[in-house]
């Protein structure tokens, strides 16, 4: 088999910093070679190395046997090398056929080649098992998953041998990240080799061939099948033994802290009822669209129910406003935590007090008082830097989102709604925030938690409710649940089970 | 990145940081400097420096509001417009033989306050772009100046308590000349709202909510804070703050022009960015917006004193302009 | 690309070359004003008279006068259908000219806010056929007007040298705060001021210590008087181009209890200038220019849309220029001129 891609020894060093340290990696023809490792590692400079985005200090970088130019993204990207980043580098406003072909559109001098281009896009496609998506529809229009595939077609119009895609399935749910897969085993099928980022080892046991883990710019292990054991290759990720990446579960109490009486708004949430009791972990599991978000913001008052009732430790809400929900005990931790939790430009301290700012204020804010309660609360979660005054863009996604829990800490909530809380996050992050979320259910607290990792929820809920287009169609208790049977649910009866054989 | 690099990153950008953060005081003492040497009778005179502070009160106070105001990522270019209108109707509440200062002062800021109280209806509530509603404003009320009096200013000079040289302390027109300890009272009046300002939007929670409007509504909405509300009184509070330019305006001008304040906005909202507040919301700095202020305060009486022609110091007081932006941390630009 | 679009953009670029030739094209309208026998002013023919006013953006009490008297005088006449168009700023005082030609009216009466910005189109309604009276800020091309009213701005300068001269016998220090800068008015009362200075005192005793612009606004006036205030220790005259602006200026003269080491001249002749130069003190003159030469304007308008001219001219024509005269008023003869206020 041909190797596409050979790195040997790859040094790269920024100033005060040695960002990789000698890294190894092949990659073959109609492979798709997963890599792994913590924030940090040295992922994003080595496959920024690959795509000509930076020049490397030393080592080497063979494309098809020849040596790649050292940081010329133009003649990488000539060369067959693209790349997918996570935050897609779509422009909304442009349609589906202007943005596969950006910066390289089809002409009859010295006018736009519209025609051509209508076609080609849709032939690139309909390549990708997409050509439902409709080629002059505006980009921003469409799903996180259709924008992503329009920029595989996009990675395809250029004559891809090696497609990098780095975090693809962040943005996306189970049944899209199958049908990634799908588009993936295509593009395999045409010899392309492909070099897949993601944290959830589920993943990279399904569609990975091989495995490499990078650790603080080195490589620990190459070459390793996809099969091996997750304990394994955590252990080469943190060079150490993760004792275990879940908790133990939490088992509740009997006391309702939370209770949603259907809760009604058209067209997302149909109908729900739901209790949260002091000690549980809640999961909510389902695919995009089943109002599992909407859900939380319509207990939470960031929207106004059609109908319903949301009550907090038996007393019903008055008014449906996030205040009024702080006030009495309900703390959010949004999905996109840097676009709807944080303040980016902020220290870490104002971003954990926001909520609570009446604590440390007569008339005056006590500036000194809040610095330390804040530091307090990030220390006991372990976030790392916990320097008060560190501008909290600056921090990694695990952390970043451990101010948000800290937050909720220090107001003292009684029930966490969150949604997403580990997207984005590495694995020694995720197991850390697993923790914390079992360690606040014991200590009383009751937690909602909205997830697409269905493996994730399966192993960290006391029970796991299920969400299908509005309503709430399933409820498993978590030592009972395994991926595969919440799936099962998620799904309408009447589509074809989705994984059928894929599921390890 | 390992939180190595991170670690030193963030030590180098403390220092530059530093360096940035002080630039605009660099310009500010450099520009006296200049001055001093091109000018040394008159320029670096206590004389001229209390011209000065008193000539960059007017503006001063507006600035104090718009960093408000801009700290929300919005933005109010009705103040000048304000400034006049407030002033007119004030003059015409006195009337033409009225004496009664209090009444001019309490009635021009009254009227400013509801200029800005409609700007805040509409930005707040009828959700329309601050750029449009207070550039509709910036109309309507330049012509409500106009039309109170016919187009015509309204003389205040009565309304000094008692006689012309020697106004009565408090007397309107005492808070254009007049002085407490050499000092004069307009001064103290941009310095403690300047302030006042400062403490508002650094030490209370009010200050805060604001600035989180600006980093981030929807953050701030989610972690509780009265997005809506907040807004509002930003625009309620520049039009307050024009009020009180407009009383010490017409203190100095003897009396109330419909013409006057023509493009203090710009001036204001200049001095703001200048001094480090992001229009893109989030950032806010009152000390900035202090020597922002300073600055071309010190940039217009160098110019006249050297009795620049007007198209040099148009080019001068934009290129100083530019250098004091360009010196500031690449993010505080935009 | 397809058909259709080939046909589509070459009929916007047909559309586009008619267009171009359309406005470019130079046609030169001699204009003969048929001249009636009667001579005054009446209008036999019982035809109404369209007139439309341009005028600039009232930031100025004597702009707002030259309003009131536009109305005023095409209110005397009967035969006058008067519309008076305010501009906001420069550029659309253009665009309202444009749509003013549209309605196709009998004549045009513009000041505009910067006559060269403003000749372009001048010339498009001259043209086009209608005839234009230009006050006070001149247009720079003859074609652009059929007849021009303005003060005489450079005989002002004269005067209040000639003044400021006299009253300190050709030594001191002179402070000179001009109006808005670039436009005719503020150049030629400059120019007049300049060269009757230099005639008079060729010993060179007389100085300008200092020239800033004030652009006719009584605060820029007050904060650019109080910084000269600051750089010039000794000052004996402020010759001013303006009365309103002026106000600012007398008031931070005050403020710096320096009303005594000095005197003031203004333009204008606003009623507030006459009050205070009848009472004596630092305000000891102002030059008439007065707003009522819209007024004037109107009539000669009215005049030229009848084909009617000025009965003392032999033959009875409409002049291509009236040049106002200018006055100095002070404390000897304000009370002649107090009636003629403006404000």
């Amino acid at each position: 088999m041909t190797k596409i891609l050979e790195v040997r020894n790859l040094v790269k060093e920024f100033p005060g910093v040695k960002a990789l340290q000698g890294v190894d990696l092949d990659v073959l023809e109609a492979e798709v070679h997963c890599l792994l490792g913590p924030n940090g590692a040295g992922k994003s400079t080595l496959i920024k190395c690959v795509s000509g985005a930076l020049e490397p200090s030393s080592g080497e970088i063979l494309f098809m046997g020849e040596p790649l130019p050292p940081g010329d993204p133009a003649g990488s990207l000539k060369r067959g090398v693209a790349t997918i980043y996570q935050e897609l580098d779509l422009v909304p406003e442009l349609s589906v056929a202007e943005s596969i072909f950006l910066a390289h559109e089809p002409r009859r001098w010295p006018l736009l080649d519209l025609d051509k281009m209508y076609r080609e896009s849709a032939a690139l496609l309909a390549r990708l098992g997409h050509d439902s998506i409709p080629v002059r529809a505006k980009v921003g229009r469409l799903r996180p998953a259709a924008q992503q595939i329009v920029s595989i077609a996009r990675a395809l119009s250029g004559n891809v041998r090696l497609l990098i895609m780095d975090e693809p399935s962040a943005i996306l749910d189970d049944g899209e990240v199958t049908t990634l897969f799908e588009v993936v085993r295509r593009l395999t099928a045409e010899g392309v080799g492909v070099v897949y980022i993601s944290h959830r080892l589920d993943e990279i046991r399904r569609i990975g061939d091989r495995v490499t883990v990078l650790a603080d710019g080195r490589t620990t292990a190459t070459g390793l099948p996809a099969t091996t054991p997750t304990d394994q290759l955590v252990e080469f990720m943190v060079g150490r033994k993760v004792e275990q990446l879940y908790p133990e579960r939490p088992v509740g109490t009997d006391r309702v802290l939370l209770e949603v009486r259907d809760a009604r708004r058209l067209p997302a949430v149909r109908g729900v009822s739901l209790q949260v009791h002091a000690g549980e972990v809640v999961g909510l599991g389902g695919l995009v669209g089943s109002g599992r978000t909407e859900l939380l913001s319509l207990i939470y008052g960031l929207d106004q129910p059609d109908e319903g009732e949301v009550l907090v430790e038996g007393k019903p809400l008055r008014s449906h406003r996030p205040r009024q929900a702080i006030r009495r005990g309900l703390g959010l931790a949004p999905e996109d935590r840097k676009s709807q939790a944080l303040v980016l430009d902020w220290s870490e301290t104002k971003n954990v007090t926001i909520a609570d700012l009446g604590r440390f204020s007569r008339v005056l804010l006590d500036i000194r008082k809040e610095r330390e309660q804040a530091r307090e609360q990030l220390k006991a979660l372990n976030t790392v830097p916990d320097d008060p005054d560190r501008i909290v863009r600056l921090l990694s996604g695990g952390n970043q989102q451990k101010v948000v829990l800290a937050r909720w800490l220090l107001h003292k909530c009684r029930v966490l709604l969150l949604d997403e809380p580990t997207r984005g996050v590495d694995i020694a992050t995720k197991a850390e925030i697993y923790r914390i979320i079992s360690d606040l259910a014991q200590a009383g607290l009751g937690v909602l938690v909205v997830s697409s990792e269905l493996e994730e929820l399966a192993h960290i809920c006391t029970r796991v409710l299920v969400m299908r287009e509005g309503e709430i169609v399933a409820e498993v208790a978590g030592k009972d649940a395994t991926e595969r049977e919440l799936l099962r649910h998620a799904v309408a009866p009447t589509e074809a089970p989705v994984l059928a054989e894929e599921v390890v | 990145m390992t939180e190595a690099v991170r670690g030193s990153a963030f030590a180098q950008r403390v220092k530059t940081l530093e360096l940035q953060e002080y630039a605009l005081a660099i310009v500010v003492v450099l520009l006296f400097v200049v001055g001093a040497i091109l000018k040394p009778d008159t320029f670096p005179t206590i004389d001229n420096v209390r011209n000065m502070l008193t000539q960059a009160s007017v503006v001063g106070v507006l600035a104090i509001g718009m960093t408000f105001v801009i700290a929300t990522a919005g933005i109010d270019l009705s103040v000048g417009s304000v400034v006049a209108a407030a002033g007119v109707f004030g003059g015409i509440l006195v009337g033409s033989n009225g004496t009664s200062s209090l009444l001019f002062i309490a009635g021009t800021i009254a009227f400013a306050l509801l200029l800005g109280t409609v700007n805040a209806t509409a930005v707040a509530y009828g959700r329309v772009v601050p750029f449009i509603a207070t550039l509709a404003m910036f109309s309507i009320a330049r012509g409500i100046a106009l039309l109170l009096n016919d187009q015509l200013p309204v003389s205040l000079l009565d309304l000094n308590g008692g006689s012309f040289g020697n106004p009565r302390p408090f007397s309107l027109l005492w808070f254009g000349n007049g002085r407490i300890l050499g000092i004069p009272a307009s001064v103290y009046i941009f310095i403690a709202i300047a302030v006042a300002g400062w403490i508002v939007l650094n030490r209370t929670r009010y200050g805060r909510y604001v600035v989180a409007v600006g980093g981030n509504r929807e953050a701030a909405r989610i972690a509780g804070v009265p997005v809506r509300t907040i807004i509002f009184s930003v625009y309620v509070l520049s039009g307050l703050l024009a009020g009180v330019a407009a009383v010490l305006l017409c203190a100095r001008l003897g009396s109330a022009s419909p013409v006057s304040g023509n493009l203090y906005e710009l001036d204001a909202i200049g001095a703001v960015v200048i001094g480090g507040t992001s229009l893109a919301g989030g950032r806010a700095t009152i000390v900035g917006t202090f020597l922002g202020v300073l600055t071309f305060a010190l940039i217009f009486s160098l110019m006249t004193q050297l009795n620049l022609s007007t198209e040099v110091q148009q080019v001068t007081k934009g290129l100083i302009v530019l250098g004091a932006v360009l010196l500031q941390r690449p993010e505080a630009r935009y | 690309m397809s058909r259709k679009r080939l046909l589509g953009s070459i009929a916007a670029l047909f559309l586009l070359a008619i267009g171009v030739t359309a406005c470019g094209g130079t046609k030169t309208v001699t204009k003969t004003v048929t001249v009636d026998s009667n001579t005054s002013g009446e209008n036999s023919s019982g035809k109404t008279v369209k007139i439309i006013a341009s005028v600039p953006p009232t930031d100025h009490g004597w702009l707002g006068a030259i309003s009131k008297d536009a109305k005023a005088a095409a209110a005397q006449h009967s035969d006058v259908d008067f519309e008076l168009l305010q501009a906001a700023d420069s550029d659309s005082q253009a665009q309202q000219i444009e749509q003013a030609i549209a309605k196709k009216p009998d004549a045009l009466v513009v000041l505009p806010q910067d006559g060269a910005a403003l000749t372009p189109v001048a010339q498009k309604a001259e043209r086009a056929g209608i005839p234009v009276i230009n006050i006070d800020r001149l247009f720079t091309a003859p074609d652009a007007a059929t007849a021009t009213v303005l003060g005489d701005n450079y005989q002002i300068g004269v005067l209040a040298a000639n003044y400021i001269a006299d009253q300190l016998k050709c030594k001191g220090n002179v402070v000179e705060i001009q109006g808005l800068a670039g436009i005719s008015v503020t150049t030629d009362r400059s120019k007049g001021f300049a060269d009757t200075i230099r005639k008079k005192c060729p010993a060179g005793g007389l100085k300008v210590v200092a020239q800033q612009p004030g652009d006719f606004n009584p605060d820029k006036g007050l904060t650019v008087m109080e910084n000269i205030l600051q750089a010039q220790k000794s000052i004996d005259a402020v010759y001013t181009h303006d009365d309103d602006m002026a106000q600012g200026v007398v008031q931070a003269i005050r403020n710096a209890n320096r009303a005594k080491e000095m005197f003031l001249t203004g333009v204008g002749g606003s009623s507030d200038a006459m009050k205070q130069i009848k009472e004596g003190g630092l305000y000891r003159a102002t030059f008439l220019y007065n707003p009522n030469m819209a007024g004037t304007a109107v009539n000669m308008a009215r005049l030229i849309a009848l084909g009617q001219g000025f009965g003392e001219l032999v033959p009875p024509e409409v002049p291509r220029q009236v040049v106002v005269p200018a006055a100095v008023v002070t404390k000897a003869n304000v009370s002649q001129y107090e009636k003629y206020a403006f404000n």
